[in-house]
């Protein structure tokens, strides 16, 4: 079954809290992984890792990495979870 | 008559470094295993075969020479396996046909026009099983190639070969007086435009060294032989021990030991090589070093395409693919096979004996990274830094690589992901 957007950003949020060890109150649709949560560029990839694992999809590395921010994440990858059901 | 050096069906055994070209332009010695074929048998057209994903970016390198070419099959031929290791050999290319095999691999066949067109060949690879189950058969002993590790533990008899071949000897090039030949002076030979700064000792006592054109050697640098630096190399101090060839291009200090740098590579900081075999657009990180001996001095087992194989050999280092970079500190265990165009971030201990390629390899897991046209975009960047254009064909043969080694990396990718996930 599809996640519901919620569900998407509930474990996008939880995934993003555990590898870039942050608070989930630091975690808005609006930061950016890099500037506002502090990814750097091997975290970012980890991230694009976990998010493949959590959600059991696979992401194109240049697309998955040039999505900045949590609410583009949710977007994104609802959309690849779609064309990948 | 014409020379047809062949890639027979094993190429894969020396992956990564077939990956992107025909195990006969692998280098063994001052030559590559090709260039060694020519040379005992000189003055004949040579026509090449190998892998049809290859062909285009060989023809680029071969001149006039043909690949591929089924038409070129038009003349007597002597079909010579891209995988011999030829330092001496009584064979002829003229006398009767015949095919001679070695464990029931075709080494050489000696073939008349005529049969050619008898035997009329659809493609190339059932023309040689149509030549040797046709033809008379010799059982032959020479050295035949099976893995990488073949041509790292001959590097030091084929630099010793090349040498008496090539016929070059003498101090030629710029020899600072305050740096020491130690050794027999006509075993060394530094060619007209190579340059040798003060302190450097070039240690002739175990075999002949050879420094090819624009090669520098930078002080406090002992080159051990047989050695074989190749042109426009820079040593930039360290310890070059016995058994070493490094290819055109490269810049290398630290301590390397019988060890083969391809082409236009980097080992610049100190660490130590030994027993290594590194392709060409190779970054070793400063410290970066392999273990080319196990502890108990037991035989050293190598895992190549899934399967572990036993090298029998003690002292095995590590298998490095073109493009890929490491960082500082990175440690490699013996026996390892680092794929092609793959980042590594070392710095967490020794790390495992596989390293896939095209990937992003971090805190000891493989990542997909930034993508095939991020890699290629680096590579560009680094030919471009040597005045190397990256070509089409170069671009393709990278591509088609990518997708080879996809199985492989795709596995531990999956498996990093599980255990990123898991924390």
């Amino acid at each position: 079954m599809m996640p519901d957007r919620k569900e998407i950003r509930d474990r996008i949020v939880s995934v993003t809290c555990r590898i870039l060890k942050v608070d989930p109150s630091q975690v808005m649709d609006s930061s950016e992984f890099a500037r506002d949560l502090g990814a750097e560029s091997l975290q970012s990839v980890e991230l694009v890792a976990a998010f493949e694992e959590e959600f059991r999809i696979e992401m194109d590395e240049e697309e998955a990495l040039s999505v900045s921010s949590v609410g583009g994440a949710v977007d994104y990858i609802a959309k690849v979870i779609q064309a990948q059901r | 008559m014409k020379l047809v050096i062949f890639e027979d069906s094993t190429f894969a055994n020396f992956y990564p470094l077939s990956l992107i070209r025909p195990v006969f332009e692998l280098r063994c010695g001052a030559t590559s295993l090709a260039e060694k074929l020519r040379r005992r048998f000189p003055g004949l057209p040579t026509a090449y075969f190998t892998r049809d994903d290859l062909a285009a970016s060989v023809r680029s390198r071969a001149g006039n020479e043909s690949i591929n070419d089924l038409a070129a099959l038009d003349d007597d031929l002597l079909l010579l396996n891209g995988r011999w290791l030829c330092l001496d050999t009584p064979l002829q290319a003229q006398g009767p046909e015949e095919v001679g095999l070695e464990g029931g691999h075709v080494v050489y066949g000696r073939v008349q026009k005529a049969t050619v067109r008898r035997l009329a060949p659809a493609d190339f690879s059932s023309f040689l099983r149509q030549v040797s189950e046709t033809l008379p058969r010799r059982a032959v002993e020479v050295t035949l190639l099976s893995y990488p590790w073949n041509l790292v533990h001959h590097n030091p008899e084929a630099i010793r070969a090349d040498f008496k071949a090539l016929g070059k000897a003498g101090l030629h090039g710029k020899v600072h007086p305050l740096s020491c030949v130690y050794g027999e002076e006509s075993m060394v030979y530094v060619a007209s435009s190579a340059v040798v700064h003060p302190m450097v000792v070039l240690d002739s006592t175990g075999g002949p060294i050879l420094i090819e054109e624009g090669v520098k050697v930078f002080p406090h640098t002992r080159i051990e032989g047989p050695a074989f630096i190749g042109r426009d190399t820079q040593i930039v101090g360290g310890k070059i021990r016995e058994g070493c060839s490094i290819g055109p291009v490269c810049r290398v200090g630290g301590e390397v030991e019988e060890s083969i740098i391809h082409g236009y590579s980097n080992k610049y900081h100190d660490g130590f090589l030994g027993h290594a075999y590194v392709g060409e657009w190779v970054n070793l990180g400063a410290l970066t070093t392999n273990s080319d001996l196990k502890n108990d001095y037991s035989t050293v087992e190598v895992k190549l395409n899934g399967q572990s194989i036993d090298t029998g050999g003690t002292k095995v280092g590590s298998f490095i693919g073109d493009h890929t970079k490491t960082s500082i500190g990175t440690l490699f265990n013996t026996g390892t096979v680092v794929g092609m165009m793959t980042n590594i971030l070392g710095g967490s201990g020794i790390l495992p004996k596989v390293i896939p390629s095209f990937c992003l390899f971090a805190n000891n897991r493989a990542l997909k990274g930034f993508g095939l046209r991020s890699l290629l975009q680096t590579a560009e960047t680094a030919m471009g830094r040597r005045k190397v254009r990256m070509t089409e064909d170069d671009r393709a043969v990278l591509a088609h690589a990518y997708e080879i080694t996809r199985p492989e990396r795709d596995e531990a990718i999956r498996k990093s992901r599980r255990e990123i996930l898991q924390g």
